[in-house]
């Protein structure tokens, strides 16, 4: 006798009473539950996406520093050579620096026998010494 | 009705789930319902268990409906959906290596048999311990062979196996099966009468 052939013969069950609406309610539960967490993706992707923004635009207008003064055109008037290392300009940090010159000169007009040598000071070929 | 026309049937009832038709799914929980349950249950050897997985099978034919390919039988896909959850089932709860009939409390169970007198004799309560008792590498394609009544190919596409692999293995399983029922003194008689 082949014992696999009483296989056949073992208990066999079958679905319980309203498996069939089991199984419908529990799809439509999973369905449901699938709708929610797809929804709850998108916000947070949506609110992942807002939050990007907002950090982009606190960036761009609050942290990035004020533009600063454009000093280019002041190495135009440098001879040149002024800088010793031309490699290194673009390391230089120009500074200007205001200085009052008024202190500096002596008024001498109330004496009479003064006498003012001037010093050609501009080196515009076209404009002529006044003295 | 011709083979052809109902797996033609079964192919027109699965593109329509794919589709999102419940009442297609329905027709499909209908026709596979009490096989599937059998199947899990003769896996599990727990019917709660089998009918609670067999739930999870169809909840997965209608959400993975899209990856069925009309290749093989919608049969074959639902069972390989059902053998590969009770695999991982039976991992979970550790019992490769033995479950007695008799631990099985199965309030459902009672009165669905047609065999429970057969059963009550006893041989075929034997048969079902000792193919319990076997690996379920060889259990399941034993159980696809002599209990569901596939083809070796059929269990081969189920199993994502060679047939040669399956051929081996219901072979091997039946081995073990006799070996284990010949520890059986009744079994033994019977099979010496024989």
């Amino acid at each position: 006798m082949e014992e696999w052939h009483l296989l056949t013969s073992v208990q066999k069950v079958e679905a319980p009473e309203g498996f069939e609406q089991k199984v419908m309610a529990q799809l439509a539960l999973r369905k449901r539950r699938r709708l929610r967490n797809r929804r709850l993706s998108f916000a947070l992707a949506g609110a992942c996406a807002s939050l990007v923004v907002v950090l982009l635009a606190v960036n761009f207008l609050i942290l990035t520093p004020k533009s600063s003064p454009d000093f280019s055109g002041l190495e135009r008037d440098v001879p040149p050579g002024f800088f010793p290392g031309q490699w290194e300009r673009s390391r230089t940090i120009p500074i200007t620096e205001t200085i009052n010159y008024s202190g500096e000169i002596r008024d001498l007009s109330h004496d009479t026998r003064t006498v003012y040598i001037l010093e050609r000071v501009s080196d515009r070929a076209d404009t002529k010494t006044i003295y | 009705m011709s083979l052809k026309k109902v797996r033609m049937e079964e192919q027109e009832l699965i593109c329509k789930v794919q589709e999102g038709d419940e009442v297609a799914f329905g027709e499909i929980v209908a026709i596979y319902k009490n096989k599937i349950v059998n199947f899990l249950y003769q896996l599990t050897s727990d019917y709660e268990k089998a009918v609670e997985l067999a739930q999870e099978t169809f909840m997965r034919v209608y959400f993975k409906a899209d990856r069925y390919r009309p290749v093989a039988p919608l049969s074959s896909w639902i069972y390989a959906i059902a053998s590969n959850l009770a695999k991982t089932e039976l991992k979970k709860m550790r019992r490769y290596n033995h479950v007695s009939i008799d631990d099985v409390k199965n309030k459902y169970a009672e009165g669905l048999s047609q065999q429970e007198d057969r059963e009550s004799s006893g041989m075929i309560k034997k048969v079902k311990t000792a193919l319990d008792l076997l690996h379920p590498r060889y259990r399941i394609p034993v159980i696809l062979k002599d209990i569901e009544g596939f083809t070796q190919e059929e269990i081969a596409e189920i199993l994502k196996k060679p047939v040669g692999t399956i051929k081996a293995r219901i072979s091997r399983g039946r081995t073990y099966l006799r070996k284990e029922l010949e520890k059986t003194p009744a079994f033994a008689n019977m099979s010496g009468k024989n």
